[in-house]
């Protein structure tokens, strides 16, 4: 069997920068057919793939004040002066209502494609923003995993797909990604995802650069199997790889993909207008991305400053404010391209706040929060049970859906593959989408 | 303790010590230090000639100016109090408004003159370790300029790593907790009697001191009782303890009893075994490697303790071991991006990076200095690295090499795309950045390569490598530099062609080691 690196060798480093999407997708089609012996393993495809996007609420995002419990007095009391009143939000059932800030999430909530899972969480959970991010992040709530659950995505149903199966919109490689194979890419500006030479005889340069930044042993597998240095994959790397094959391996993934990248990215022009927010950056150049045609299945974008221990109510409101404005751009540009069918989009924090509002008027670190799935394939509604604001578990709410249930629901539903090597075990699905 | 090495050293562990306890040198700078042997250049690092005070501070950070900017700031908030009394409420929010625009502009430049001021020191200072070691204790206790707001404090909390770079980490750990700075970022400056904040409490477990794992929730809760009643008086930027505000009651941490204040608690968590461990552990993984073997952060752990918490004994032992000079360690950190940036500045013996540049380069390399991105400070290792930094770092390197020529190439690649969606932050890095790009002349080629080397291709590509990378390379890399030089060498070896061939160098893997 070819390995990858084999086959990105033959397929596409022999090119030259200008060959196209179709033929790359055709020899992906090739290549799976010649090791497609794992019933698992998917076609990944330019046209008609199913796309997650996984939108990240970093710092803790306040659920109670995202999906307010406006009719239980137990929250006003709680929160005298952070407490959202029954005018100030969208009601989405008798019991709770939507911040008044996501006017969009409410419309797309009455015409049944937001999914709004309540009291989200899981076992024992951990107040450290960076455990608790770890633990989403690995699917693994003892913390051990030195992969992601995305990550896992990629390696299980996805061999032999290129490098840009997945995509992360940030500087840095999220933890979901991080996989035994193949951890996907990363960029912040497609225009200068690229070598830039710049000088003369840029041909011959970049003949060079290309020799240079290729992996030497491409004769081995990338099963991290044999290599005698383990240090730690963590972050973004693949497990027990040495600090110069990571570096081989990233540089020639960065070469791979970028001249595709920046070719897609500048083909499409979005006619819906996007907020100049770094969260509507982000899912504008989602869109382009998608429009473009890329075999990508999984992007993953982040939205920050959910840390509110301090005057919450101003920031709190403006945050959910900008990701409604970028969400409502973002799904009317998906139709316009007639794309809309193929992508949901699921959010996730570390952790909810503390029922009670601190001297601050903040909310320090908690635990069970709201997770939202949007999209034309999510069966809409609130799935689980609010979880109850007077029996709490030092000061904070109990969860009563498993966080992996959603993944479960996710990776079964929507990007129909078995979740259970994913997940590493059998979790309930929540019957959103699928 | 750790077993140590011979006196005796090669130049290549010469150059590797000095990389890791600095930001390395020219290939003069790494003759010299080898030249002290071993141990005499591991105590230059530690005892610098160069005293704490050696670089003047930006005008506005020294004491006295910032005491009177304080006192002039609270006297404006007044007279704008009183000149907006008057006034309908919409006028008084347009009066209140330009003033805080007014402040937030200058509070920029400070910051982005802050972060030039400590970059160009860790450049050109004689006491590379103590940089090193502040750049750790900021990564360590970090704190960000984005919450805290102003550089000023900024620059004082740098200064008191700077006094405490290589002293007992026990005595930093208790200035930190009236350190303005983090009083402001971990909010402890509003944390008061019967409405505890616990944001301090946690941390100051969870990352500055025990870790993971070594504490209960209980033991937080009740810390973050001892840890209220400290207020910053923004007048004159000093913290009192304000007994009113402190919960004077009994409190439990780590099974004792007692009415405990902030000190306090720092002294119990000084107490616990795990304190004796974080640390050097971190220390070892900043200079040497990750994951270090328990027995080598048992050793360390026992000298730490014994040296009642004082980091210098310690780093003596981490450079002086065999441990650090062995082959799994020698080139095989990822460098940092400041480290990337210094370094290369140095080895490419420029004075002073291009006007501007470098805050943005660190901003695209993911890691701005005085800004790292939460309170666990950055990730390293192969965190830095990901298909976009690497590309961004060979760009970065390219364009510090080759100079002005790379500016018409980055202008015309972005403005299709991006005039539809850059904001105005954007729009002032992108004028920044041009205006380096046009006035970037690039290294003195001359002198780096000079004519006669550039006679014999493989002779100049060896000498290259050798400042570049300190080391003998693949046979496959330097073959690749040869080819190209030879291909360059046709009727004259240009200024220009020695700088695509360095930027060809510094676009590897490889480089992006230590």
């Amino acid at each position: 069997m070819k390995t990858r690196r084999d086959f990105l060798r033959s397929t596409i480093l022999g090119a030259s920068a200008t060959w196209t999407v179709p033929m790359f997708v055709e020899r992906t089609f090739a290549d799976l057919h010649m090791g497609a012996r794992d019933l698992a393993t998917q076609p990944v495809t330019g046209k008609d793939g199913t796309i997650l996007v996984v939108l990240q609420l970093a710092g803790g995002n306040d659920g109670l004040n995202t999906l307010v419990p406006y009719a239980d007095d137990a929250y006003h009391s709680a929160r005298p002066s952070l407490g959202k009143k029954e005018k100030e939000i969208i009601k989405l059932s008798d019991h709770v209502g939507l911040n008044g800030a996501m006017p969009f999430m409410g419309s797309l909530f009455k015409e049944g494609n937001l999914g709004v899972v309540q009291g989200v969480g899981y076992p024992n959970p951990n107040r450290s923003h960076f455990v608790s991010t770890s633990i989403w992040e690995t699917a693994d709530i003892q913390n051990r995993s030195s992969t992601g659950w995305i990550g896992r995505y990629f390696d299980n149903a996805c061999d032999g797909a290129d490098p840009t199966v997945g995509i992360s919109l940030n500087k840095t490689q999220p933890e979901s990604f991080g996989a035994a194979k193949n951890p996907g890419v990363c960029l912040s500006s497609p225009e200068l995802y690229r070598w830039i030479h710049g000088g003369g005889e840029k041909a011959q340069a970049e003949e060079f650069f290309a020799s240079l930044n290729s992996p030497e042993d491409d004769d081995n597998p990338v099963d991290g199997a044999s290599i005698d240095m383990p240090a730690g994959g963590k972050v973004g790397g693949i497990e027990g790889e040495s600090n110069l094959a990571f570096l081989e391996r990233v540089a020639m993934d960065a070469r791979v993909s970028s001249a595709k990248i920046l070719e897609l990215a500048s083909k499409y022009k979005s006619k819906v207008n996007y907020e100049g927010t770094p969260i509507s950056r982000s899912l504008n150049m989602v869109s382009r991305l998608i429009a473009g045609g890329m075999p990508t299945r999984v992007y993953y974008v982040s939205h920050g400053g959910f840390d509110t221990h301090n005057q919450q109510v101003n920031s709190h409101d403006r945050l959910l404010g900008q990701l409604d404005r970028a969400l409502k751009s973002f799904f009317a540009d998906l139709k316009e391209q007639g794309n809309d069918k193929r992508v949901v989009l699921m959010t996730f924090s570390e952790f909810g706040r503390r029922v009670s509002e601190n001297a601050s008027a903040g909310t320090d670190h908690g635990r069970a929060s709201c997770m939202f799935l949007a999209g034309d394939a999510v069966k809409g509604g609130l799935f689980g049970a609010y979880p109850s604001l007077t029996e709490l578990d030092q000061g904070d709410l109990k969860h009563n859906v498993d966080f992996r249930g959603v993944y479960a629901s996710v990776l079964e539903g929507w990007l129909k593959t078995s979740s259970k090597p994913i997940l590493r075990g059998d979790f309930a699905k929540l019957g959103m989408i699928g | 303790m750790l077993p140590a090495a011979p006196d005796e050293w090669t130049i290549q562990e010469a150059a590797h010590l000095l990389r890791r306890a600095g930001f390395g040198g020219s290939p003069k700078d790494i003759e010299s230090f080898h030249a002290l042997g071993r141990y005499k250049a591991v105590e230059s690092l530690l005892a610098p000639t160069e005293p704490v005070d050696a670089f003047n501070l930006p005008a506005w950070a020294t004491h006295d100016q910032a005491l009177a900017d304080m006192k002039e700031r609270q006297e404006q908030f007044q007279e704008i109090r009183r000149a907006t009394r008057d006034l309908s409420p919409e006028e008084a929010e347009k009066v209140r408004k330009e003033y805080r625009q007014k402040q937030q502009r200058t509070e920029r430049q400070h910051g982005i003159e802050a972060q030039g001021w400590w970059f160009r020191r860790m450049l050109k200072t004689e006491a590379p370790l103590r940089e090193k070691m502040v750049l750790f204790w900021h990564d360590h206790f970090a704190t960000s300029l984005q919450k805290v707001k102003q550089p000023v404090l900024m620059v004082m909390q740098n200064e008191l790593f700077r006094r405490n770079a290589t002293g007992s980490f026990k005595e930093l750990t208790h200035s930190i907790l009236k350190d303005p700075a983090m009083m402001l970022y971990l909010d402890t400056q509003t944390s008061k009697k019967g409405q505890p904040n616990e944001n301090f409490a946690r941390e100051v477990m969870e990352l500055f001191t025990l870790g993971e794992g070594n504490y209960t929730e209980p033991d937080i809760k009740e810390a973050a009782r001892a840890f209220t009643g400290y207020s910053l008086n923004r007048l004159n930027g000093t913290v009192v303890h304000n007994k009113r505000q402190w919960d004077e009651g009994e409190k439990k941490i780590f099974g004792k009893s007692g009415k405990f204040d902030g000190d306090d608690v720092i002294d119990l968590l000084f107490a616990q075994e795990a304190a004796a461990r974080y640390v050097p552990k971190k220390l070892w993984e900043y200079f040497a490697a990750e994951d270090p073997p328990e027995e080598g952060v048992d050793a360390l752990a026992k000298s730490f303790k014994a040296a009642d918490f004082k980091v210098e004994p310690l780093l003596r032992e981490i450079f002086r071991s065999k441990a650090f000079y062995s082959d799994k360690i020698v080139r095989n950190q990822i460098k940092s991006p400041i480290q990337f940036l210094v370094q290369m500045f140095k080895e490419l013996e420029l004075e002073s990076p291009p006007q501007g540049y470098t805050v943005n380069a660190q901003l695209q390399l993911g890691q701005v200095l005085f800004m790292p991105p939460n309170v666990a400070g950055w990730d390293w290792g192969k965190a830095w690295i990901n298909t976009n930094t690497l590309l961004t770092r060979y760009n970065v390197a390219g364009f510090i090499t080759k100079g002005a020529q790379e500016s018409s190439q980055l202008a015309d690649n972005g403005d299709a795309m991006m005039d539809q969606e850059m904001d105005k932050k954007q729009m002032r890095v992108a004028n920044l950045l041009d205006r380096a790009q046009r006035t970037w002349a690039g290294p003195d080629y001359e002198k780096i390569a000079p004519r006669p080397l550039r006679e014999d291709p493989e002779k100049l590509v060896d000498s290259l490598v050798q400042r570049f990378f300190q080391a003998p390379l693949g046979g496959k890399e330097r073959g690749a530099f040869i080819e190209y030089a030879v291909s360059k060498k046709g009727a004259i070896f240009t200024n220009k062609e020695v700088g695509e061939l360095c930027h060809l160098m510094l676009s590897t893997p490889h480089y992006q080691l230590d």
